[in-house]
């Protein structure tokens, strides 16, 4: 047993864990304060933490190679899933994102989000001796094939997701910087014939982030009341438990999306420098154990898998404060629910098995 | 790429990208320095504007009762149909609708956006549900979703009819009365009420029966569902008022006017509170609770009856004959026609120098007739020298000293000063002359003099106390405690016992035989001083102070009498006029008795 416990303890990053667990704790903090249906709530998000750290172990103690090895068939069976969303996906407000399997309803292009990085990682492993334009432009075609796929959904907020996690691997790969520079001049030009072709929802949404207050108990709503949670927070926070925007019903999706509103509303700025101290640490330590990985694959993925979270995070807590409009995403970590708790800590138990296995992959 | 410089290759890559996401986390974090630190104020009213509301209580109306607690006003506890104030524009849809399923009537203007917007967030729009208008209601209620029910006091008059002009009536606060709230920083003490009083004492004492809101403030969550109440204040209600009025008498005189036009004033002398103060004909003040319709409202100011004339402060009349004991004293006080001064009427009276004949109103006169006599036969003959001898000045400065021709100052509102003419006004308002005849006919309380029926009252009421130095007043006490009086400052020319003993003796033999009103005297157990008037009408108009010389011939005179009883220790003074009622003693002075008879029944004579 304690040998098991030893072999365990080898395999982890004591750093890493120390600051995810530290994440996950202000979390459960946040979520006992408010008063809506505690005990519930954090009973449940106990078994979430739970399952996540199963999966987190069992993926500790995966070798990457298998991930290697079936990078490619993942990814066309994710496009192949995606594909038949189209066809057959389940309709709701007007986008077609989920394929119904009776028990359970699978959203492809979250699972694209892991799958993109893995495959574009794969291929420059693969590749990585002739790494070259062609490669690149490869790798290009690869993200467009998915992007595409999901803005027919249509899901404009996962699509650019999907199409940030492959570009940061190409940046990550070498793409030289005249190439970068050109391609933003492209998409900038182009940024107008995008506004054309958006739904009128997602103008709205876009308007309303510019001028929430034009639709106060409207569209502008939610982000009007997370402004005031945040805002009445102050330097020091109402203290714990007692967010009146919170415990007072006015704040939509308190437990989840908008749980850094209530931890903003409770803990003031003191609070949100700490957090936001905390989400660095936790990315600059995935980055710097990318730097020690050994092969290109685990480098890139390991990468991809933290800036994944870094996205989340910045996209949540930028909708929360009233940067850009609200689009259902979770805080990493912290947000009620066991989809996002367990994809966060898989991604960090991939992490930690490539960490383990540094040398694994061939070079 | 070998991997040794892939390696390197990556780390600057992530260094850069690590740079990059730094820079990008800093925007959310000003974002929320910016919420927090710089905004901190703003959010943290609009968090507490979210959940703490402030509800106002309206305070309740103090009760009017008489001077033996004879309630005249009160409230009684209705159920209302009450919108939310956020849909009123959605009203005169509902309207229709509440008409069509439920034929309930929406009692409230719904083009006025701005009635009672400012005083609370339920508006009622229908008051005094019945039972089964309620029953109904909640039935339906599914089909009204922005209405409810909810319970409210208000003013009830129990009286009805009875006594309207002096209680007044309440009213939805309007445009104008939002106004004048604003202006005189009033506002806040009508936070979550709906009425104000617009007339009578309703209106003249408002600042004391309105009382003070308390609140109420509550925290809500989204749903406005109430979590706690944070802290509450009682409203302070409205002080219960009691008026002097002796409401028995109130009721006594209106009985006896039936339905006839005029007003009748009861005062005490001993110390001007007013007993009775009636106006007739009079209105339902409920009708105007909730607003009246445009119906009954010219239905109540219809040109011949004119309803809502309150006509004991507001109708002008000529005193007629009325006027003639306080010309006499005028007269006696200047030395002029003291007994046993007396002429020999033969019906008429020639002006000096001059062709021109007054008329006694009796045919073949009156005979001998001192100034005793005078006023016990109302001999014009007598008067027309009189007046001629005694002059205006000295005739308007003693009518001034009784309170003609100026506001008595009674706490109720519309008070009419009347009019005591002279030279100078009759230069301003024709530019004529005046003539000799003017001053012989207004010794007999016929020229332009006008007087309301308080006046009167309050005239009668000095010649009955010659100390008298208080203002007639209607107010007795306020929470049971009784008022100070309010002295009139004068500066009284002094009325020799003697002279007014005359005066006194002429008006008690009014009711003697022989007297213009011998009638009431016979069956009376009590003495009474009275004076009996009948008012030509020659163009003024009630409520006009002048009116052009086209007088409809088929107009009858109108009727006064003024008394007060026991002449020796005078209780009550009393003064009527009835419109159009011809002879001042037959008409008016039967109004006055009944009225006596009631007042002095239970006094020690």
């Amino acid at each position: 047993m304690i040998k098991v416990l030893q072999k365990y303890k080898k395999r982890i990053d004591n750093h890493l864990l120390t600051i995810t667990f530290f994440i996950i704790f202000l979390g459960l903090v946040t979520l006992s304060g408010s008063n809506l249906d505690t005990l519930n709530i954090i009973v449940n998000q106990v078994v979430n933490i739970f399952v996540g750290l199963i999966i987190f172990t069992i993926l500790v103690f995966t070798n990457p190679r298998i991930l290697f090895s079936y990078a490619p068939a993942l990814f066309l069976i994710t496009i192949f899933l995606l594909i038949l969303v189209h066809f057959f996906g389940v309709e709701s407000n007007g986008a077609r994102r989920w394929l119904a399997f009776g028990f359970f309803n699978l959203q492809p292009s979250e699972l694209m989000k892991i799958t993109l990085p893995l495959m574009i990682a794969w291929l420059y492993q693969q590749y990585q001796n002739k790494i070259t334009l062609w490669l690149h432009f490869t790798a290009i075609i690869l993200i467009s094939i998915p992007v595409y796929l999901v803005l027919l959904q249509p899901d404009l907020g996962t699509s650019i997701m999907i199409a940030l996690s492959g570009f940061l691997i190409i940046f990550l790969a070498g793409i030289s910087w005249r190439l970068i520079l050109s391609s933003m001049f492209v998409a900038i030009l182009s940024s107008p014939l995008i506004w054309i072709n958006l739904h009128v929802y997602q103008k709205n949404r876009i308007i309303n982030m510019l001028d929430p207050f034009v639709d106060p108990l409207g569209a502008g709503y939610h982000t009007i009341q997370s402004m005031i949670a945040i805002g009445s927070g102050g330097s020091f926070g109402k203290g714990w438990g007692e967010g009146s925007q919170t415990n007072l019903n006015f704040l939509p999706e308190a437990n989840t999306d908008f749980i850094f509103a209530v931890y903003s509303e409770e803990f003031g700025f003191f609070g949100v420098v700490i957090i936001f101290a905390l989400f660095l640490l936790l990315i600059f330590r995935i980055f710097i154990l990318a730097n020690n990985m050994q092969s290109t694959f685990s480098k890139l993925l390991t990468v991809s898998l933290g800036v994944s979270i870094f996205s989340a995070i910045f996209v949540n807590i930028a909708m929360i404060s009233g940067l850009v409009p609200i689009v259902g995403l979770p805080l990493p970590f912290m947000s009620y629910g066991g989809t996002s708790m367990v994809v966060s800590l898989a991604s960090i138990g991939i992490i930690m098995s490539l960490n383990n296995h540094k040398t694994l992959i061939a070079n | 790429m070998d991997n040794y410089r892939f390696k390197y290759f990556f780390k600057k890559r992530i260094q850069i990208l690590f740079g990059f996401l730094i820079i990008l986390l800093f925007i959310p974090l000003l974002k929320i320095f910016y919420l927090q630190i710089i905004q901190f104020e703003r959010f943290t009213a609009l968090s507490k504007n979210n959940s703490i509301k402030i509800i106002p209580l309206p305070p309740k109306r103090g009760v009017i009762l008489d001077r033996n607690n004879v309630i005249l006003a009160d409230n009684k506890l209705v159920h209302s149909l009450e919108i939310d104030r956020a849909f009123f524009s959605a009203l005169p849809e509902i309207k229709v609708r509440l008409k069509n399923k439920l034929n309930i009537d929406v009692d409230v203007d719904v083009d006025n956006k701005k009635t009672s917007y400012l005083y609370e967030n339920s508006v009622p729009i229908s008051f005094s549900l019945t039972d089964k208008q309620i029953a109904n209601f909640v039935a339906h209620q599914y089909l009204f979703p922005k209405l409810s029910i909810k319970q409210r006091f208000i003013r009830d008059y129990p009286q009805g009819r009875s006594s309207a002009h002096l209680i007044g009536f309440i009213n939805r606060i309007n445009d104008e009365d939002i106004n004048f709230l604003d202006k005189e920083n009033l506002t806040n003490r009508y936070l979550g009420s709906t009425h104000i009083g617009k007339s009578g004492i309703e209106k003249f004492y408002e600042n004391l029966i309105h009382g003070s809101p308390g609140f109420k403030e509550i925290e809500v969550d989204a749903k406005q569902n109430v979590i706690r109440t944070l802290q509450e204040k009682k409203p302070i209600p409205g002080k219960a008022i009691n008026l002097t009025i002796d409401y028995r008498l109130q009721k006594i005189a209106e009985k006896a006017f039936g339905e006839k036009k005029g007003a009748l004033v009861a005062i005490d002398p001993k110390n001007s509170e007013v007993l009775a103060y009636v106006s007739q004909p009079t209105f339902n003040p409920a009708l105007f609770t909730n607003g009246i319709s445009h119906a009954a409202w010219s239905n109540l100011n219809d040109k011949n009856s004119r309803t809502m004339l309150d006509r004991t402060v507001a109708g002008v009349y000529p005193p007629g004959s009325t006027l003639k004991p306080f010309v006499a004293l005028a007269a006696l006080t200047n030395d002029i026609r003291k007994p046993p001064f007396s002429i020999f009427d033969i019906g008429y009276f020639t002006m000096p120098r001059s062709s021109k004949v007054f008329r006694d109103w009796k045919r073949g006169g009156h005979g001998t007739v001192d100034i005793i006599k005078a006023i016990a036969v109302s001999c014009d003959t007598f008067f027309y020298g009189l007046g001629l001898e005694l002059g205006i000045p000295n005739l308007n400065k003693v009518l001034d000293d009784f309170n003609f021709g100026k506001k008595t100052g009674i706490d109720i509102g519309g008070e009419k000063s009347g009019l005591i003419a002279n030279k100078a006004w009759k230069k301003k308002k024709f530019n004529e002359s005046w003539y000799a005849g003017e001053t012989a006919i207004t010794a007999i309380g016929q020229g332009f003099t006008l007087v309301t029926p308080l006046q009167l009252a309050n005239a009668t009421a000095k010649l009955a106390n010659p100390s008298l130095s208080i203002k007639p007043h209607l107010l007795l006490s306020i929470d049971r405690i009784k008022q100070d009086k309010e002295e009139v400052k004068q500066d009284k020319q002094s009325y020799s016992d003697k002279n007014l003993n005359w005066i006194k003796i002429g008006m008690v033999n009014v009711t003697k035989e022989g007297g213009t009103a011998a009638f009431l005297g016979k069956k009376s157990n009590y003495q009474m001083a009275s004076k009996t008037g009948t008012a030509q009408l020659f163009g003024l108009k009630i409520g006009e102070e002048y009116n052009e010389v086209t007088l409809p011939d088929n107009l009858k005179d109108h009727a006064l009498f003024i008394t007060y009883a026991p002449a020796n220790d005078p209780k009550i003074v009393i003064a009527v006029i009835v419109e159009n009622g011809g002879h001042g003693g037959s008409v008016a002075g039967p109004i006055a008795k009944k009225v006596l008879d009631a007042y002095l029944k239970n006094k020690k004579l």
